[in-house]
């Protein structure tokens, strides 16, 4: 039974495809593209309508009729909200996904909602997994969406469906949605050794740099990506540029992680344990450089920095399409 | 999704909607069947209150079992209403003693819905119907407070989002319930069951036993006459007649007889209908003496008394034709006198023997019957509605001992002294008179209005109604029992002497009342048929109902599409905004446009350069306008200040001079 069912929702969301063709992100969801069906309770509720109609109209009962009516103009009505929940909502996706081989890729839905409606148990489904949010009027909201990923690379999902049922669950609305969610697979971050030191390996500069992280080094102009904490507040205050404060262990000597200090290990291997070190060099916020075979990202740090060298690593050895 | 587990909030609000349901349709439940399902619901909130799931899949099972046998214990079957909607309550509450997940709280809410339409079913007042829809309205306030997501919208935002859900369902009801083709009898015949408790005119008559009924203020029935009703003394409105006579009881014939003799109308017919509330009997009460009536399946008596079938269990129309003046020239059988002129051997001696001293004096029977009368006003009798108890000879006690009494005493004592001299007589029960409703243009009669009279047979002339107890008090024929001076009247008519606007308002409230009634219990194919004439469609007939019914809805339903699409589209601009846009609109028919990055300040300089007629006019606005819209709460008031300048501003097309120079 269950498989037929999948057969029927694949049919209808191919021929989706076909029909809407593919769609560019943030897409605004029209009526065309919101389809609707009861579900089981609606259809449990249709028979109770039909029944209680039967009665009122074999007991002769006005009030019983009128009774019967109402309910019917009550889940006609609700059909009316259930795909006004989805209708006019705005839907994106942001592109930078952390996603780890082994774990899952954490896509992150943005719903607007600039009516003055409020949009409530939206669910966002992408494959099997799903997130659910309601959306104040006049606001957007985020959906987080977790989904499971087994190996490393480019992790590429053609569609992917907005549904609800509210307001009494008796009709569920849905959408598909055609567009290319990708998210670069990082491989699973772990390994054996340490975080190599600052500077290239030499013993020395690490020594001379052991002396404090927290050395403040000087100011130099803003730019996205900077931690805020290292934002010179006071300076903006002021009414002067917005700038940042450096640090001369961090300032002074990049630090390098290079896929041939780890000789002797194989490629996934490597990889893995590079991952590991772009996560850990972030996270003590210093600023590094990535060196693998055929690309090399100059030192610097940041959200951005992050995950251009996640990327690098979740593409290594594989055609990265365009 | 369905199978999520509920919280203990939500399980709360859907015990309360289906306790409220429950409380509609109490009347009709047996009392235990109420009980478990309290008890059900008590024990799983009990349960959920203290985080423990609910009780074992056995037990439930077990429970489940026994009610449900014992439930075919009582009633035998599961068909029909009562029985039908007992299992559904049952099941509801055992529904509620298992509910875990969304799942059940669905089922239960169909429940609900089920229960309201039984409720329903066997109620007719306007009040049962908005306390269901206030019960649908809170249903769908719990379903709405079903959601997965957090926060949990509190009550009142559900209460008036489920309140939008009503109303914009109310249009489509509407259309629905008026232009839904009605059938014209039952699709399967309806299993109808006696209710228990009757009021209304019994069918054997016991002077001396206390009467409840006098003192019940309770509608009888309502009528509404198509012309001019006939006077008000002549309102008698006839129910059983009883012929056989112990001696202290009086009762109908064992069998009816169907066959009715012919009568000759005597003046004018009066044409009206009767608006009957159940009074549990068989007959039917018309306006002495009926000829015609529209309701298949009813007879007329030898007795005249219209009889139907069944009992009147539910509200009941009858339109129907009377005379008030009758006669009839044919004799009265051998049989017939005999059965009327019997009296029960060796009760009630006195007044047998003061029977025989009257008829010797008046042989002519019209003559005596008027003797009798005369004592009757002339000896000093009572009315009242407290009469002393009377015992096995009640004539005697009441004629020579008691000698007060109310119309029941002085119909059985006039009886008994008629058929002492052999002339036959019987007692007729039924109404007389009535309220009349000069709101609404109808007679109200009461249970209070309840009466007893005589006829008499007269040689010629047939039978001929005699009202004993109108020779007692005449105001008493003529308003009733509340007129009737020193009578021990019910609580409400002494209010309403008291005072008359109360009793103008109970008038206007009744009539509202009927109207419900005519309007909308009875609205049949023949209203719809009405409806379309009023429409004024020609050869209105089911086809054209159904026709409008399509079109109606579809116009409904565009309409609920606009208003649902109107809100999902993207909100209005609040006025400030508006307005400016409007003062840039105007600024741009003159020939200056606000380019899409030009700030406020920037455009007013740049219409100041290029008109400087318009100058000081629109850097006032602008400026104006850039003070509002960066305060932190600009008030309303400041804000219409400023739509009204922008309003007021004319900018005049640029003059040839003006383009010149720029």
């Amino acid at each position: 039974m269950s498989k037929l069912r999948q057969a029927a929702v694949d049919k209808i969301s191919a021929w989706s495809a076909r029909r809407h063709g593919v769609d560019s992100l943030p897409i605004t969801i029209n009526r065309r593209r919101i389809y609707i069906l009861p579900t089981r309770f609606g259809i449990l509720l249709g028979l109770v309508l039909a029944a209680m109609l039967l009665a009122g109209l074999n007991y002769n009962s006005n009030l019983g009729l009128a009774f019967a009516f109402l309910l019917a103009g009550v889940a006609l009505v609700t059909m009316h909200h259930c795909n006004r929940n989805l209708l006019g909502l705005q839907v994106d996706v942001t592109t930078d996904v952390d996603a780890f081989a082994g774990r899952e890729a954490n896509f992150e839905f943005v719903l607007r909602n600039d009516s003055k409606v409020e949009r409530r148990d939206v669910e966002i489904r992408v494959k099997s997994h799903a997130g659910m949010r309601s959306v104040e009027p006049a606001t957007s909201a985020s959906v987080p969406v977790a989904v499971a990923v087994l190996e490393r690379g480019v992790l590429r999902i053609a569609q992917f469906e907005l549904r609800t049922r509210h307001p009494f669950g008796w009709f569920h609305a849905w959408t598909y949605i055609q567009g290319t969610l990708t998210a670069y697979v990082a491989p699973a971050p772990r390994g054996a050794r340490t975080l190599p030191p600052a500077g290239g390996g030499s013993a020395a500069a690490s020594r001379s740099e052991a002396r404090g992280d927290e050395d403040f080094a000087g100011l130099r102009a803003y730019e996205p990506g900077v931690p805020l904490k290292h934002m010179a507040w006071k300076v903006l205050a002021r009414g002067g540029e917005a700038a940042v404060r450096t640090y001369s262990s961090s300032a002074a000597q990049p630090q390098w992680l290079d896929w041939a200090s780890l000789e002797g290990e194989d490629t996934e291997t490597r990889l893995s344990q590079l991952c590991l070190w772009v996560l850990e060099s972030e996270a003590a916020q210093r600023v590094f450089g990535l060196r693998i075979p055929g690309k090399e990202i100059p030192p610097s740090r940041g959200a951005a920095h992050r995950f251009a060298c996640l990327r690098a690593l979740a593409v290594y050895g594989i055609a990265e399409p365009q | 999704m369905n199978a999520e587990p509920v919280t203990l909030p939500q399980l709360l609000g859907i015990s309360a909607c289906l306790a409220l349901a429950l409380v509609a349709h109490a009347a009709s439940l047996p009392v235990w069947v109420l009980g478990v399902v309290a008890a059900a619901g008590t024990i799983r909130l009990l349960l959920a209150r203290r985080g423990r799931p609910p009780p074992a899949r056995g037990v439930r099972l077990a429970i489940t079992a026994l009610a449900v046998s014992l439930l075919f214990l009582q009633f035998r079957t599961f068909n029909g209403l009562t029985a039908g909607s007992a299992l559904l309550a049952l099941m509801a509450g055992l529904k509620l003693l298992e509910t875990e997940t969304r799942r059940d709280i669905y089922v239960i809410t169909l429940i609900i819905y089920f229960v309201g339409m039984a409720a329903l079913l066997e109620g007719d007042s306007f009040w049962l119907l908005a306390y269901l829809v206030g019960v649908c309205w809170l249903t769908g306030a719990a379903l709405l407070r079903l959601t997965t997501t957090v926060p949990v919208p509190d009550w009142r935002r559900c209460l008036l989002y489920a309140g939008r859900i009503l109303s914009q369902a109310l249009p489509l009801a509407l259309v629905l319930w008026l232009l839904f083709p009605r059938f014209s009898g039952p699709l399967w015949h309806i299993p109808e069951a006696r209710r228990s408790a009757a009021s209304g005119l019994s069918d054997t008559m016991s002077p001396g036993d206390f009467d409840e009924l006098a003192l019940s203020d309770e509608v009888a029935f309502r009528v509404r006459f198509a012309g001019a009703p006939p006077p008000a003394p002549e309102l008698y409105w006839r129910g059983s007649v009883l012929h056989d006579f112990d001696g202290r009881t009086w009762r109908p014939p064992a069998s009816a007889s169907f066959i009715a003799p012919p009568l000759e109308p005597q003046g004018p017919a009066y044409q009206y209908t009767v608006s009957l509330e159940p009074h549990q009997r068989n007959w039917i009460f018309t306006l002495d003496w009926p000829s015609h009536w529209d309701l298949p399946g009813a007879l007329l008596t030898a007795d005249y008394t219209l009889m139907r079938r069944e009992p009147v269990a539910h509200e009941l129309d009858v339109r129907a034709v009377s005379y008030t003046h009758v006669r009839s020239s044919e004799a009265l059988g051998d049989s017939l006198r005999r059965r009327d002129t019997r009296l029960p051997a060796g009760r009630n001696p006195r007044s047998i023997e003061l029977a025989g001293k009257l008829r010797r004096a008046h042989p002519d029977d019209l003559d005596y019957v008027r003797a009798v009368l005369t004592m009757f006003a002339q000896e000093p009798f009572f009315y009242t509605l407290t009469p002393p108890k009377l015992a096995g000879n009640s004539v005697d006690e009441f004629l020579f001992a008691t000698r007060r009494g109310f119309c029941e005493h002085y119909a059985s004592a006039f009886a008994t002294l008629v058929r002492a001299a052999g002339i036959p007589s019987r007692v007729v029960t039924g109404y007389q008179g009535g309220t009349f409703n000069r709101f609404a243009d109808y007679w109200i009669v009461r249970q209070s209005d309840a009466h007893a009279w005589d006829e008499v047979w007269i040689n010629g002339r047939g039978w001929v109604r005699i009202d004993p107890t109108g020779a007692i008090d005449p105001a008493r024929v003529e308003h009733g029992l509340s007129g009737a001076p020193g009578a021990e009247e019910p609580l409400v008519s002494r209010w309403q002497r008291r005072a008359p606007w109360l009793a103008d308002m109970r008038l206007r409230l009744d009539a509202l009342r009927q109207v419900w009634r005519e309007r909308i219990l009875f609205f049949d194919q023949n209203s719809q048929q009405r409806l379309l004439e009023w429409l004024e469609i020609p050869e209105p007939d089911g086809q054209k109902v159904v026709l409008l019914l399509t079109a109606a809805l579809s116009l409904a339903f565009c309409w609920l599409t606009w208003q649902v699409r109107r809100e999902a589209g993207p909100a209005r601009k609040e006025p400030l905004i508006r307005a400016y846009a409007r003062l840039c609109a105007k600024l741009a028919a003159a020939g200056i446009a606000r380019l899409p990055h030009e700030g406020a300040e920037d455009f007013a300089a740049r219409v100041a350069h290029r008109r400087p007629d318009l100058g000081s006019a629109v850097t006032a606005l602008c400026r104006h306008y850039s003070g509002l819209r960066y305060s932190s709460h600009p008030a309303p008031v400041s804000i219409g200040r400023f739509e009204s300048a922008v309003r007021a501003f004319r900018a005049a097309r640029p003059t040839p001079q003006d383009s010149r120079g720029s």
